[in-house]
């Protein structure tokens, strides 16, 4: 008997502690996701709930008014269809067919639903709606809508672009786009899901471009690697032929640096290059850029980024090191790995809420960039920097130079399975004191990146300089 | 001495008048939760049983401990949790909340008849292997004869009445493995056990199968102490769920892979396979701390919300403070049959209430673990809440058991205080 007492005592101490878990379990969910649940456009009832409170007005970070609320309680957007057709994908529309835009990430700001019950019921008791806060997002409307006119026509593909010292996300442009005013049955069964956002919800093998993480890699395992003189056959061979590695357009580039293996993004350099660090070593680095986190930024919903971790055969390795094989990364990321090399290895948060501003005027809430996390060392990212910057000026980048300014870049086109063309890449930066800014492009099924996306993220260069 | 035991006596009724406040502030609430959906309907069906139910909770947990002994706390918890489902139920459908209070009536006669044979148990004793008899043969009916719901094959169908057998066996394998195990007859328990798993395995009720297989295996573990038997009962059941699931989904067990995949990704799949699992959620957050308020909620929408997913729809409509409020609930009721589990004299009576408790804890846990996503939807009741005839009877009858102990308890501290008593006057 006093051994079945003893033991009943444990067992009614796990089975507690299993009950309480389920409080535990549920109260952290709801604290680091209820958001996101609310406001995905699996919630239809997001709109029930909208219907009991105003809106706040939202502004671009120049003023620019994106959506208020009139009289009758109906949403309103900005009457220019460009800039709602740039804007959608941030904001959101009126259905929330665009799962965590503002509109619907947002609402417990933006419809004071997280104002306290006891101020809830007294408005409820005096028949008064409940009104929201004002909001003051990063992006730049008009930019943002010059954007989407450079972009090429009938293209799949996104755009980012973000203050690399702050995070601000400036544009963040998914393709195709619609406009919230005019949804027709057309775009709801559009194949081309235009709902969809492509810019943080997207996630592919972003081809060369990765090359920086492999590079990063290679700086820090590999010693005086800047200095070794580096073979290329032209074609790394695998048992069974089928996944040979070879470079694009079959091009043997010999004997090379580091240097020029990454202005002319040597595939089979790179590819030898992580066969030389080996899978655990890139996968170290490819996690220091924040593959595998589990993002849960303030103001963004971002797909998570994979590195393949199953089936890691030779041949999926070299592969791996050129940006190809399972990867998958959002073009959002893709932009924030370039800032952290722009911004001396600090990696930061993307930003797109500025102020916070209650119906009486006042600022609630002012809101500061923060780090996400050291990518890596300054020094690598100043060699990086200056590699990057060796691709823009006489490699494949070259499309994107900006006279008179230090554009700096990396090009990648990626071949997806089933797909015509390679999708595009480019990512870079401006490195000038007064402009940091990052940019991410990616068009899909469009050729290569060195003719489709170089140029174009040259052309949004230019806009955000303001040259022509 | 004598001093003591009045001191003891003293608390006692403190506690009670504790009870009492409790019980008046649950009443209250039921009564305000029925009297708003009164406002609401307008009509003379909702206004009976605004005044019914409170009343018989208020019967119920006074004159059943006048009359028997019983342990309030526990009675009146239980029929908190029975009375809420009742006025949820309402609120969901007026006919299933008729329903459920007339279920919740025959479960409380269906309590105190259970307590009643159970505090006479020493006349029954002949009965014990002939009720793990009748346990399988109840458990093979539903394979014979049985309809499909939900991808199980657990009901039976007598003329309008239906029933499932493995929730009124769910008390017999509790009385029977007490039996065996206060007997040290391990073999016995477990060769019963594991033809009662085989029976649920072929109705395809494995959420029901989960259950049994959990509580025996505590039930063995805190009657032999052996740790070793643990660990072979836990990790054998990891290596039957892993190979059995690579088995089970060729033979008709499809619902299980979209079970698994709406648990892993729901998000992923939330118009088909993750649509129960993400309407849940979305009716939690829905709700949020305070919920929307009773009748003013939005998760109509939830897949089978009488039985299964009762739970988020009350969050919903209460608020998630009041969804924790019910786990602590939840605790207590188990921790007070633990509580009677430990003063019993007797093996067997100690090994009853205790597999009952951990029945009713470990079904809780299971269920809302399937609703907030920590484990994958098994399809078994929230206990005395969700719609459900026969699952309110033998969660009730479980009550009854652990009440019947409780009064054997009693009856052995009585006896005690007596002899001392009389020790004391021979004195």
């Amino acid at each position: 008997m006093k051994n079945l007492r003893s033991m009943l005592r444990k067992a009614a101490l796990v089975m507690t502690v299993l009950l309480l878990s389920l409080v535990v379990f549920g109260a952290y969910n709801v604290s680091t996701q209820g958001n996101r649940w609310f406001s995905s456009s699996a919630n239809t009832h997001l709109r029930e709930l909208r219907a009991n409170a105003t809106a706040g007005n939202v502004y671009d970070r120049m003023g620019v008014l994106l959506a208020t609320t009139d009289i009758n309680g109906k949403r309103v957007y900005n009457p220019d269809s460009n800039i709602r057709r740039s804007m959608v994908h941030v904001l959101g529309d009126r259905q929330n067919n665009v799962g965590y835009g503002v509109e619907a990430f947002m609402s417990n700001r933006l419809y004071g639903f997280d104002t306290s019950p006891l101020v809830k019921l007294s408005h409820a008791l005096r028949g008064e709606k409940l009104k929201g806060n004002d909001l003051r997002l990063s992006v730049d409307s008009n930019l943002s809508s010059r954007i989407a006119k450079l972009f090429p026509k009938d293209h799949k593909g996104a755009c980012v672009v973000m203050n690399y010292r702050t995070g601000e996300v400036l544009s963040l442009l998914s393709f195709p786009n619609f406009d919230p005013d005019n949804i027709t049955e057309v775009t709801k069964q559009d194949k081309n899901r235009p709902f969809w956002n492509n810019a943080t919800r997207w996630v592919s093998a972003p081809g060369s471009t990765f090359k920086v993480v492999t590079l990063a890699s290679a700086l820090q395992n590999i010693k005086n690697i800047e200095n070794e003189t580096l073979n290329c056959s032209g074609i790394i061979e695998f048992p069974g032929g089928r996944h040979n590695l070879l470079d694009a357009g079959k091009a043997v580039h010999g004997d090379i640096t580091l240097r020029q293996a990454f202005t002319k993004s040597c595939n089979v350099v790179f590819g030898s290059l992580a066969l030389r660090l080996g899978d655990a070593k890139l996968l170290s680095t490819a996690a220091a850029f924040g593959m595998g986190d589990y993002f849960l930024f303030r103001d963004f919903v971002v797909e998570n980024s994979s590195y393949p971790k199953f089936n890691r055969t030779q041949s999926e390795i070299a592969w791996t090191g050129v940006g190809q094989s399972a990867l998958q990364i959002s073009p959002l990321h893709m932009c924030m790995i370039a800032s952290s090399v722009a911004n001396g290895g600090d990696m930061m948060e993307p930003q797109l809420l500025l102020r916070e501003i209650n119906p009486n005027n006042e600022v609630k809430e002012q809101f500061s960039p923060r780090v996400y996390k050291k990518a890596l060392s300054k020094e690598h990212a100043q060699i990086i920097s200056d590699y990057m910057y060796s691709v823009v000026q006489n490699g494949t980048g070259t499309g994107a130079i900006v006279k008179g300014y230090r554009i700096c870049g990396k090009t990648g086109s990626s071949e997806i399975d089933n797909q015509e063309k390679s999708n595009a890449w480019f990512i870079g930066f401006i490195d000038e004191e007064n402009y940091p800014y990052a940019v991410c492009v990616a068009v899909m099924n469009a050729g290569s990146a060195g003719k489709i996306a170089a140029p174009l993220a040259g052309e949004i260069f230019k806009a955000i300089l303001g040259v022509r | 001495m004598r001093k003591n035991k009045k001191r003891l006596n003293k608390k006692r009724i403190n506690n009670n008048s504790l009870v009492d406040k409790l019980a008046f502030i649950i009443v209250l609430f039921i009564f305000s939760g029925f009297a708003m959906l009164t406002l609401k309907n307008m009509d003379m069906q909702t206004l009976i049983i605004t005044i019914a139910v409170p009343l018989i909770f208020l019967m119920s947990t006074t004159l059943i401990p006048k009359i028997f002994f019983a342990d309030k706390l526990l009675l009146s918890l239980v029929n908190f949790l029975c009375s809420l489902g009742v006025l949820v139920l309402y609120r969901m459908d007026p006919a299933k909340g008729i329903n459920h209070a007339i279920n919740y009536v025959v479960g409380l006669i269906a309590m105190v008849a259970i307590m009643l044979v159970v505090k006479n148990l020493s006349r029954f004793r002949k009965l014990f292997p002939i009720i793990g008899l009748f346990s399988l043969a109840m458990l093979a009916l539903p394979v014979v004869a049985g309809k499909e719901i939900g991808g199980a094959k657990a009901w039976i169908q007598i003329g309008s009445i239906g029933f499932q057998p493995s929730e009124v066996v769910k008390i017999m394998l509790v009385v029977a493995n007490a039996y065996f195990l206060s007997k040290k007859k391990i073999f016995y328990s477990m060769a019963f056990t594991g033809m009662c798993l085989l029976l649920l395995v072929f109705q395809r009720d494995l959420g029901t199968a989960l259950l049994y297989y959990v509580v025996t295996l505590i039930m063995m573990f805190v009657a032999s102490g052996n740790w070793t038997l643990l660990a072979g009962g836990v990790i054998g059941a990891g290596a039957v769920a892993v190979l059995g699931y690579s088995l089970l989904k060729r033979i008709g067990f499809a619902h299980l892979e979209r079970r698994l995949l709406a648990w892993l990704n729901p998000w992923g799949n939330y118009r088909d396979a993750g649509y129960q699992t993400v309407q849940s959620l979305l009716a939690i957050v829905n709700g949020g701390a305070f919920g929307l308020g009773l009748g003013a909620g939005n998760a109509s929408q939830i897949p089978v919300k009488e039985t299964d997913f009762i739970f988020p729809f009350i969050l919903n409509e209460f608020g998630m403070i009041f969804g924790v409020c019910l786990v602590i609930i939840y605790i207590i009721i188990f921790l007070r049959g633990i509580a009677v589990a430990m003063r019993c004299n007797h093996r067997m009576h100690s090994l009853m209430a205790a597999g009952c408790s951990f029945f009713i804890a470990f079904q809780t846990f299971v269920i809302i673990g399937g609703n907030i996503n920590m484990l994958p939807i098994t399809g078994v009741t929230l206990p005395f809440v969700s719609y459900g005839g026969t699952s309110l009877l033998s969660s009730m009858g479980m009550v009854g058991v652990i009440q019947g102990i409780a009064s054997i308890n009693k009856r052995h501290i009585m006896q005690d205080e007596l002899l001392a008593d009389i020790g004391e006057g021979l004195a």
